[in-house]
């Protein structure tokens, strides 16, 4: 019998009668809650009225990225096969590999790394669809492997460069000839259509990164801080990169939102949402063996977050007419 | 013993450092009264005064299937943030048709933002009536423009093409039909709407080779082209749709004083500069009162 520490709740026998009931009810809800969470956690199948032959395999849905993903890939397709969460426990795999065999699902969607991994690993005769994957040029892409990048087009970037604000007309990078020489190439012809002068510097692993941003900061408008491996070798290297910009007042426009706390001005990512629905697409066209179809897609949608406090700052000129455009606005 | 003499006596007994037991009890039964008592009251009091400022009066519900609008925490604090300077007004967008259309029928404590197309559906089981419509380049109305890069010499050549919209899958269908005429139905219904967050989006996703084709607004086209000329020559404007209504502000019926104190403070948010920001977050630069035309405009069918 459950003694209250409450002296008083003891001597009132039916209080404390209804809060035993109570605790005895509260108990087995946590109880059977702990062991839903659990199995949903490790394999969260189901198989309601299947209309479409499809799998999804989730790297971890309590990400919010790959929920979003996850979520606009069923606004597209909403019954699937199956879905699994791999969660923290993808090591334990052999009953899901089991579940996996068994649908035997056309295609798979695999959303994160960790779900691409997997389905590589168990099946090889489903097609692979992939999503919310950085750098999937590290990835080995068999025949039946398809997926949406993660990364914009850099045309898309700088055309939003350039609405958002149209008197940025000098736009520094530092990057690795070593990654994206070809890249930068592109980038700066693309620049050029639209009146954006990119001044590039190249670097390799010797360089010094200060000295060489110190040179670029004299001639520039904004920095554009990409995805380049060799710049972002050293978290170091990257709030050095920050704290520079911030000191010679000029804006950085980057590309992922973890930058925004270490004080980037503009930053322009795919828009998850529409990466999932993307795929979605890949799949039903796959599944109607349409012909001509692109084995790596680009994001189609975008994801702007704006720093307002630091447009201030850096004096920029905003286009208040892209504001529509402009997801986030932090102030 | 009066209040004053109250205290002095405490504070007597405070200033000597050996206070007997009894004296400590009363001493802390006096602090309860003397002290204590008139600060709660004072907060009950403070907040009881400040309560009906920090309570909503009335809302602005918005809902606008022409816009794929994804910022609702951004719109929300920004809208919220402006509106308190009038009052315990606040702003709820809303992503979900079908929870707004069912607010919609229930709620008389606010006005609506809705799309003039969306209106034209509810107005025959809703008793709401519109009052302003929103302006843009100094023009109410937009029309819609199905762009595409590739040569098409016949609508059935759009058969089974992917489409990049910033706007709802219902309301994108809905356009392609009456674009492409009643008669080519199944064309418009074997479209694939590719949804994305915005025109630009819609537009760049056809220069770049994600989407076959976009169905924008006439001044999106007009933006790209000032931002990137050559990516907006590469777009042949295949078919434009007819001229509709900009989204409106609806009221319920019958109007109270607050539906009328909300919408003119709706419609003098361009005057002040932050309002004026607020609105290109809508992609609207102000309002204007529906004239006559407007209005019947939105009650044909």
């Amino acid at each position: 019998m459950t003694n209250y520490k409450n002296n008083l709740i003891n001597n009132i026998p039916i209080l404390a009668a209804i809060l035993r009931k109570q605790s005895r009810k509260r108990t087995s809800l946590a109880f059977f809650f702990i062991l839903f969470s659990f199995l949903s956690g490790y394999t969260n199948t189901s198989y309601p009225d299947t209309t479409e032959n499809v799998l999804i395999i989730n790297s971890d849905i309590s990400i919010k990225n790959y929920s979003l993903a996850h979520t606009g890939f069923k606004t597209v397709i909403p019954n699937p096969k199956g879905e699994i969460n791999l969660g923290n426990k993808w090591k334990e795999k052999s009953e899901t590999e089991k579940i996996i065999r068994e649908s035997g699902p056309a295609i798979i969607y695999c959303i994160g790394i960790k779900a691409y991994l997997f389905a590589q690993e168990v099946t090889n005769d489903a097609t692979v669809i992939f999503s919310s994957i950085i750098n999937w040029r590290r990835l080995t892409i068999k025949e039946n492997t398809y997926g949406i990048s993660s990364e914009l087009l850099p045309s898309m970037q700088l055309t939003m460069y350039r609405y958002l604000f149209p008197k940025t007309n000098k736009i520094g990078v530092l990057y690795s000839k070593e990654y994206n020489e070809e890249w930068m190439q592109q980038a700066r012809e693309d620049a050029k259509d639209i009146g954006i002068s990119l001044v590039g510097i190249p670097i390799n692993k010797k360089t010094n990164i200060t000295s060489a941003l110190k040179k670029l900061l004299k001639n520039v408008d904004a920095i554009w801080l990409t995805s380049d491996p060799v710049v972002l070798s050293k978290t170091d290297a990257v709030s050095n990169i920050f704290q520079q910009c911030n000191a010679a007042n000029i804006p950085v426009f980057t590309y992922s939102e973890a930058f925004i706390d270490a004080g980037a001005t503009l930053v322009i990512s795919a828009d998850i949402p529409t990466t999932g629905k993307q795929a979605a697409r890949l799949t039903l066209d796959l599944l109607s063996r349409q012909e001509k179809i692109e084995k790596i897609n680009t994001p189609a949608g975008s994801h702007i977050s704006i720093n307002l406090k630091k447009v201030a700052e850096n004096k920029l000129m905003l286009n208040a007419e892209a504001l529509d455009s402009v997801n986030q606005i932090i102030q | 013993m009066g209040m004053y003499r109250k205290i002095k006596c405490i504070l007597s007994h405070t200033r000597n450092h050996t206070i007997p037991y009894f004296y400590k009890s009363v001493f802390y039964k006096r602090c309860t009264y003397a002290i204590l008592f008139p600060t709660f009251l004072c907060i009950f009091l403070f907040t009881n005064t400040l309560a009906p400022c920090a309570e909503y009066k009335y809302t602005i519900y918005f809902y606008n299937p022409e816009t794929n609008i994804n910022n609702f925490a951004s719109l929300k604090k920004e809208f919220d943030l402006y509106l308190s300077r009038f009052g315990g007004y606040q702003f709820q967008p809303f992503s979900e048709r079908e929870i707004f259309e069912k607010l919609i029928s229930e709620k008389k404590d606010g006005i609506f933002i809705i799309s003039s197309w969306h209106y034209k559906q509810l107005r025959e089981n809703i008793s709401i009536e519109p009052i302003l419509v929103a302006v843009s380049k100094n023009k109410s109305t937009c029309r819609r423009i199905f762009s595409t890069s590739r040569i098409i010499n016949d609508i059935s050549m759009l058969s089974g093409m992917n489409v990049a919209s910033a706007s709802s899958e219902d309301y994108t269908k809905n356009v392609l039909i009456q674009m492409f005429g009643e008669n080519k139905g199944a064309v418009a219904s074997s479209i694939k709407i590719l949804s994305v967050p915005k025109e630009i989006d819609a537009l760049m996703s056809v220069g770049f080779g994600m989407a076959d084709a976009a169905v924008t607004t006439d001044s999106s086209l007009a933006k790209l082209s000032a931002i990137n000329r050559k990516l907006h020559d590469t777009l042949k404007q295949l078919l434009i749709s007819n001229e509709t209504l900009l989204p409106i502000v609806a009221v319920p019926k019958p109007q109270d004083e607050n539906h009328k104190k909300l919408a003119k403070i709706i419609k003098d948010m361009e005057a002040a500069v932050e309002g004026k920001n607020k609105l290109s977050m809508l992609g609207f630069d102000g309002w204007k009162i529906l004239n006559a035309s407007e209005k019947e405009y939105l009650e044909k069918q």
